[in-house]
């Protein structure tokens, strides 16, 4: 039985990588049509005012007068080719339409034109279309605040309100189909499918469980015990231990595990030593929002950033770590200032009763299982860091390693299946598909048009924007709905700005997403389950009470990291 | 010697809910039960994955909690025992009431600040307990 179920979930995962795999050939395969070898054809380019391939188009030409048109759909990257029934004599009449922008005309002279060699087709020039602003557009705008403030105030799950923003933009689309009005088309569903990035599932649910292998090990646990038998007493000290373990698990894992498991410890040490189990609590969850940024995974705006923008592992690594490292170095320095009087009060004592507990509650639950973890999960870590050059993207990494975990740990398949968050997976679909929902209607196209206009061509105003109103937005709304449909914008302003093909605008994006989180207590979902079990032990974190140490330590830290994206990219270049 | 069950958690309106069951339990010669009922509600608030035991993860802090209550009792002279259960605060609380045959049933009045449990909420509770188990209920 256990080994059928062992082959089942191994079988499982391996269906799940094949899928994967499956979607890449699919996509690619898709590409290949296109390319025809017709003798006589013609081929273009559309784009949007922002320079963007507009996909979906329909684009129809006439041969020289004819009435009847010949008629094809532009590709993801905006092109079109369409075989001609025989060779144009005098003039291609081209026309365009789509959804959300004004048709174009355009009258191609054919005479004494020459074939491309490649596709043998005439090359006609690159259209630009221009943004209209639809019913649609103000339906899927009306739909995006209001997931974006049912998710903030709490009034839905997030993944319901995320489904229901979907939802929305679905009923305008058949609508739209029904009554015959392009202007309510607003996503179809083989375009929603083409905004999910299967990249970003595919990696989450593969973390799921290697986290959910690696946490029942009971290692964090263990090691915030050993830093409080280390400390011999000195809270000072204590805190700055458990806030770098806080912050090195959640660079690695994520944030909400690790405070998951780091905040039952974490209290159960403080009342021991006598002391407010909040100046351990609250300093832990602002360094693990903080340390999540330095890599790939260690936060979900950060996979969705690395997936969007190409930015690997060790980018990551390499361009944020050091801001990471004097973040935190800031953030332990005012912690010290701000609870000096709650470390001196420390009293040190446990009787024999509790500090056995706490020393059972903090055991290490299956040391060979911690010992394989470990393995696989440091050959995981190597992967990652030379995935480009092995070519296997994180997904693929993350997919195998829980793969190996699975077969060589062999946990009861059925609970480490059940780890998998389904909740969060559709809740990141359907976040794609509304975020894509708003680009196909152009609100992403005025916000970027907006930007570009406030920016103009400083690379150093672009960046300072983004981080602070990034960090100021992300405390009031979640961080992953507003970095998701932040992407196209800042992938814009990256191909606009001179100098920003180093991606430093994209680094901005992640720090403002994720170090904003620290301005309040909904700013990130590691300070609402933090808070949550602190109230259910009785030492309630209030939004006040967060927000007076949240707010200047969001400054100081946002601060930090700002400087150093400036020093890395401006100075040391 | 009867049984006062008192609900419990940690921090300074626990710390005076617990003193004050032990004077009421000390004036009865009765001895006390403390119980802590963990829920995960607060999950739903987030849209982060969690793939983390946080049922087991409570109660492993709930022991902890209640062990240390159990210890400021017998400190005082008091007999003390616990219970950690998962659920729905009023009927776990009800269930134990019953299953431990308690004589009496203590409630500690919500902290100023922050504290999910509402004054009101638990005088509805005080009611329902002496009308449904004819257990006598306090809030102190």
């Amino acid at each position: 039985m256990r080994t059928r179920d062992h082959l089942l979930g191994i079988l499982v995962t391996l269906g799940m990588v094949t899928a994967l795999l499956g979607f890449g050939l699919l996509f690619g395969a898709e590409r290949a049509v296109g390319q025809s070898a017709s003798s006589w054809s013609v081929t273009g380019r559309l784009i949007d005012p922002q320079g963007q391939p507009v996909s979906a188009a329909t684009v129809r030409v006439y041969v020289d007068g004819d009435d009847e048109p010949i008629e094809a759909e532009t590709h993801d990257d905006g092109t079109y080719l369409i075989d001609l029934p025989r060779r144009p004599e005098r003039s291609l009449r081209i026309e365009v339409e789509r959804s959300h922008f004004r048709p174009v005309e355009y009258e191609l002279d054919v005479s004494g034109m020459v074939p491309d060699e490649e596709y043998n087709a005439l090359r006609a020039p690159d259209l630009t279309m221009e943004r209209k602003i639809t019913a649609g557009f103000w339906i899927a705008t009306a739909a995006f605040v209001l997931m974006l403030t049912l998710i903030a105030l709490e009034v839905l799950h997030s993944t319901v309100a995320a489904l229901l923003g979907a939802a929305i933009m679905f009923a305008a689309t058949t609508l739209g189909y029904v009554l015959k009005a392009d202007g309510l088309i607003v996503l179809s569903m083989e375009r929603a499918l083409s905004y999910i990035d299967f990249e970003v599932i595919f990696l989450v649910m593969g973390m799921m469980i290697v986290i959910g292998i690696i946490e029942g090990t009971g290692i964090f646990q263990w090691l915030a015990f050993a830093a409080y038998r280390v400390s011999r007493g000195r809270a000072w000290l204590l805190v700055i231990v458990l806030m770098l373990i806080t912050g090195v698990a959640s660079a690695l894992l994520d944030n909400v595990t690790t405070m998951l498991l780091m905040t039952p410890i974490s209290l159960q040490i403080a009342i021991a030593m006598g002391i407010n189990p909040l100046s351990f609590l609250i300093p832990e969850v602002l360094a693990s929002n903080i340390a999540g940024i330095s890599t790939l995974i260690g936060t979900p705006t950060n996979i969705l950033i690395g997936s969007y923008a190409g930015i690997t592992f060790d980018d990551f690594l390499i361009n944020q770590t050091v801001g990471v490292v004097l973040a935190l170095i800031v953030l332990i320095v005012y912690t010290e200032i701000v609870y000096r009087k709650e470390y001196r009060a420390a009293s040190g004592g446990v009787s024999g009763v509790l500090y056995e507990k706490m020393r059972q509650n903090a055991r290490i639950k299956d040391p060979s299982a911690l010992r394989k973890s470990l393995i696989i999960f440091g050959v995981m870590i190597v992967f990652f860091v030379a995935g480009e050059g092995l070519h296997t993207p994180p997904a693929i990494t993350a997919m195998v390693g829980a793969t190996a975990l699975l077969i060589w740990v062999e946990p009861d398949v059925e609970k480490m299946l059940k780890a998998v968050d389904w909740t969060t997976l559709v809740f990141f679909m359907a976040l794609f598909m509304v975020v894509g929902a708003i680009q196909e209607v152009g609100l992403v196209s005025y916000i970027a048009t907006f930007l570009a206009d406030l920016v103009g061509d400083s690379l150093v105003t672009g960046l300072l924007i983004l981080v602070w109103f990034g960090a100021i937005l992300s405390a009031i709304i979640d961080n992953i709905p507003f970095a998701a449909a932040m992407l196209p914008v800042v992938g814009y302003l990256t191909q606009t700005i001179p100098g920003a093909e180093s991606k430093v605008l994209f680094y901005g994006l992640s720090v403002g997403a994720a170090m904003g989180g620290n301005g309040s207590l909904i700013g990130s979902s590691a300070n609402v389950v933090t808070a949550g079990i602190a109230e259910r032990a009785g030492y309630p974190i209030t939004y006040v009470r967060f927000m007076k140490i949240g707010v200047p330590a969001m400054f100081l830290t946002t601060g930090a990291a700002t400087l150093w994206l400036l020093l890395r990219f401006f100075v040391l270049g | 010697m009867g049984t006062i069950l008192c609900a419990t958690r940690g921090g300074e309106a626990s710390y005076r809910t617990q003193d004050r069951a032990i004077e009421i339990a000390r004036e009865r010669g009765d001895k006390l039960l403390f119980i802590f009922v963990s829920d995960i509600n607060f999950l739903s608030h987030t849209s982060a994955p969690v793939l983390v035991d946080v049922e087991g993860e409570m109660e492993n802090m709930g022991e902890f909690l209640l062990l240390a209550a159990e210890e400021r009792a017998r400190n005082a002279g008091i007999e003390a025992e616990h219970v950690v259960r998962q659920g729905d605060f009023r009927e776990q609380l009800k269930e134990a009431a019953k299953e431990y045959q308690v004589e009496m049933v203590i409630l500690g009045r919500p902290g100023k600040e922050g504290s999910v449990t509402k004054l009101q909420m638990l005088e509805e509770l005080v009611k329902e307990i002496e009308q449904e188990l004819g257990i006598e209920a306090v809030i102190v």
